[in-house]
């Protein structure tokens, strides 16, 4: 009974983590201005946690610069399981108007799994609502495969087979010349 | 210390939220947003401009010869795109467009990209000249630039795409695509040389 | 078989009424009206008023990650301590007049079971192992400092007052401040005790770090402060516990202060002291939220230390040469 419970309070109470890695801070401005009472996504539960382990959902946006990617890997890699990846705007699917420069290392695809990619330079708060309610959709599949995963008698195998793999920050290339597109 | 928001707040438990409501009731975007693009292959005469002018480097094309002519499938990465209208804006004959559709999310590859696919029938090749005309044709050549630096134009290279008419500064140059006619008029051309390098076919000559 | 009865009943309070079960709901269903007010105040529409349920059972599912940096016993027992003695003081309130477990305790225990959650929160923000941790407990150390003071005075010039009335000295047994209420009527007509009202519900938001005074959890500022490194269900029993926190502060205001109105009947009791902690939820922690900004520390103890404490003096003051 609990876990029907909480299978179905994992869709309804995403918190949110809000990494910047170097955007020009529209899509940031677009992500906070759908916490406004215009838009309100606390009606759905969503929330900013001060603290990438209270997150559920990993939102990223900007074009992964040399500087800013091993940290952005190790704070993702500090968000609990189940998580969710949503990356806003076309600069961390592909570096955009960046791309090929000896900075930028996106797509961050190349790094992590990206669950859900929302379009557009910037997106509306409408469209990153659409890509937010969707990734709790995700998340409620994520929790539900934990669950059978454990049942099958896995010891730590919940957390190998479902785990997306984050590189270490030792092996991220250091600089963007071997990465050029 | 003062409250200054007190009222207010009292006030707003008693009213109506100023909220939208989004995905319950439908939200249109404004009127010129530029939102995911809309690519009709039938108009497109394959000129490579748009994948020129692109910003993010969004535009591919890839090109299979098949028994008509040659099988063009241009393909627009939506992940890759700024949406700033340049690709629509040089298209010359409209292929491109902009909509007002804001709903791109893509869940996994392939999801954001719109491609359109059209065949370019090839043109019949002339008959080749007979042989002893041939000497002669190579030793007079196509065309000769002019003295007073004014452009000519190549007319078997040309396809009349219209783009040296639309980026001519001082509006010099008539172009009709169906009458396949390209005129200077001399009085307004000031010799910038922005015709010769524009011409996507390097049709015209300074 | 008496001894087993009794037992029996004694579980049942601890476990149902108005023990773990009362405060979980309770505590949910208070903070959840609080957030959807604060949303109303500022003209949105605001989570269902479950979501503190949705918010606990999601931690429950979400995986426990222990810092490598931390001392994993005093990690994992620390919450465990913090919901057990809030419990605990919820237990020994008087449900208006009514005491359910009475003769043990009294103000001064109260006084000080109120200091263990917060002190299970730095336990727990220190065996964490992180420096953001450090200067959240630090912040946390000072908001209950700035608190005791002003706490103390109420609690001396409640316990005077009654004491006054039943010749004793000082009264700090609940059962006989919610006896003497039930006989003369609340203790807050009386007009020496208006101002030491005053002073606990200004106390009140200090306490549960709510905005103005929630310097020691500021989220954007030090990554939340203390429980910065927890996650999954550690972190569900914290934010409990700050749940229930806010309904016992809430219940002893009603129990020092309010006693008079109570009907003797147990369940009707509990649902008129619930509601009664609604309405000063509302007015005097969510309008105090959607209102004001985040002080800083030095502000926050200066403001407990000088303008709450002298409200307070007032009426121990009063309370004193008997009136």
């Amino acid at each position: 009974m609990f876990k029907n419970l909480i299978t179905e309070s994992t869709a309804k109470s995403p918190w949110l983590f809000h990494i910047n890695s170097g955007s020009c801070n529209g899509c940031d401005i677009e992500l906070v201005a759908v916490l406004t009472p215009r838009y309100d996504a606390e009606r759905f539960g969503f929330k900013l946690a001060g603290s990438p382990r209270h997150a559920d959902i990993v939102v990223v946006s900007g074009p992964l610069t040399q500087q800013s990617l091993p940290r952005t890997l190790r704070a993702i890699s500090q968000v609990p399981e189940p998580r969710c990846i949503v990356t806003i705007g076309s600069c961390p699917q592909s570096g955009n108007v960046f791309k090929g420069s000896y900075s930028v290392m996106a797509p961050l695809s190349k790094y992590v799994h990206v669950d859900v990619a929302v379009a557009g330079c910037t997106p509306k708060p409408e469209a990153i609502m659409d890509g937010l309610v969707q990734a709790t959709e995700i998340l409620k599949e994520k929790r539900k495969a934990w669950l059978e995963a454990k049942k099958n008698g896995l010891k730590d195998g919940p957390k190998a087979e479902t785990e997306q793999e984050v590189p270490a920050a030792e092996d991220v290339p250091a600089s963007g010349e071997e990465v050029q597109q | 210390m003062d409250f200054p928001f007190v009222r207010e707040a009292v006030k707003n438990l008693f009213s109506r939220s100023s909220c939208d409501m989004y995905p319950l009731k439908p939200s249109e975007a404004a009127e010129q947003y530029r939102g995911r693009i809309e690519y009709d292959p039938s108009k497109c005469i394959n000129c490579h401009f748009c994948e020129r002018v692109c910003a993010g480097g969004a535009i591919s094309v890839v090109e299979v010869p098949v028994e008509e002519g040659t099988q063009i499938t241009r393909t627009f990465d939506l992940s890759t795109c700024t949406f700033c209208n340049t690709c629509a804006d040089f298209c010359n004959t409209h292929a491109i467009k902009l909509t007002k559709d804001y709903h791109m999310i893509g869940l996994k590859e392939g999801d954001l990209l719109v491609s359109g696919t059209f065949v370019k029938v090839a043109k019949k090749k002339p008959a080749p000249p007979p042989a002893e005309a041939k000497p002669e044709e190579k030793a007079a050549p196509a065309i000769k630039p002019r003295d007073d630096g004014k452009p000519v134009q190549d007319p078997s290279k040309c396809v009349y795409c219209g783009i040296c008419a639309k980026k001519c500064l001082g509006e010099a140059l008539t172009v009709d695509r169906k009458e396949k006619l390209w005129k200077l008029d001399e009085d307004k051309c000031v010799s910038c040389g922005t015709c010769e390098e524009v011409c996507p076919k390097k049709a015209i000559i300074m | 078989m008496a001894i087993v009865y009794s037992s029996l009943v004694y579980l049942g309070y601890i476990l149902i009424f108005p023990g773990f079960l009362f405060c979980f709901v309770a505590g949910m269903l208070i903070t959840g009206i609080d957030r959807k007010i604060v949303a109303k105040m500022q003209k949105r529409v605001g989570p269902p008023i479950l979501q503190p349920m949705y918010d606990f059972f999601k931690l429950m599912g979400k995986e426990t990650i222990i810092p490598a940096a931390a001392n994993k016993t005093v990690f994992l027992a620390a919450p465990i301590v913090g919901l057990a003695a809030m419990v605990v003081i919820q237990l020994f309130i008087p449900v208006i007049s009514t005491p359910i477990l009475y003769g043990t305790a009294d103000l001064i225990v109260i006084l000080y079971l109120l200091l263990i959650p917060a002190l299970a929160e730095i336990y727990g923000g220190s065996a964490s192992g992180s420096p953001y941790a450090g200067v959240g407990l630090s912040r946390e150390m000072v908001t209950i400092i700035a608190c005791e003071l002003p706490l103390v005075l109420i609690f001396l010039s409640v316990a005077k007052t009654v004491g006054n009335a039943m010749g004793t000295g000082l009264c700090f047994s609940l059962s006989d401040i919610a006896a003497y209420q039930a006989a003369n009527g609340s203790l807050m007509l009386k007009a020496s005790m208006i101002p030491a009202a005053i002073a606990m519900l200004l106390v009140i938001p200090g306490e549960t770090g709510n905005h103005p005074f929630d310097a020691a959890e500021a989220e954007t500022e030090i990554c939340e402060g203390m429980l910065a490194e927890y996650s999954g269900a550690p972190l569900g029993i914290y934010k409990l516990t700050h749940a229930i926190k806010t309904f016992t502060l809430t219940a002893l205001f009603v129990a020092l202060f309010l006693g008079g109105i109570g009907t003797g009947i147990v369940l009707l009791d509990a649902l008129i002291e619930f509601a009664i902690c609604v309405v000063l939820t509302i007015i005097f922690i969510s309008l105090v939220h959607a209102v004001t900004a985040r002080l800083k520390i030095e502000q926050l103890f200066k403001y407990y230390w000088t303008a709450v404490s002298t409200i307070a003096l007032i009426s121990l003051v009063l309370a004193w040469f008997g009136m």
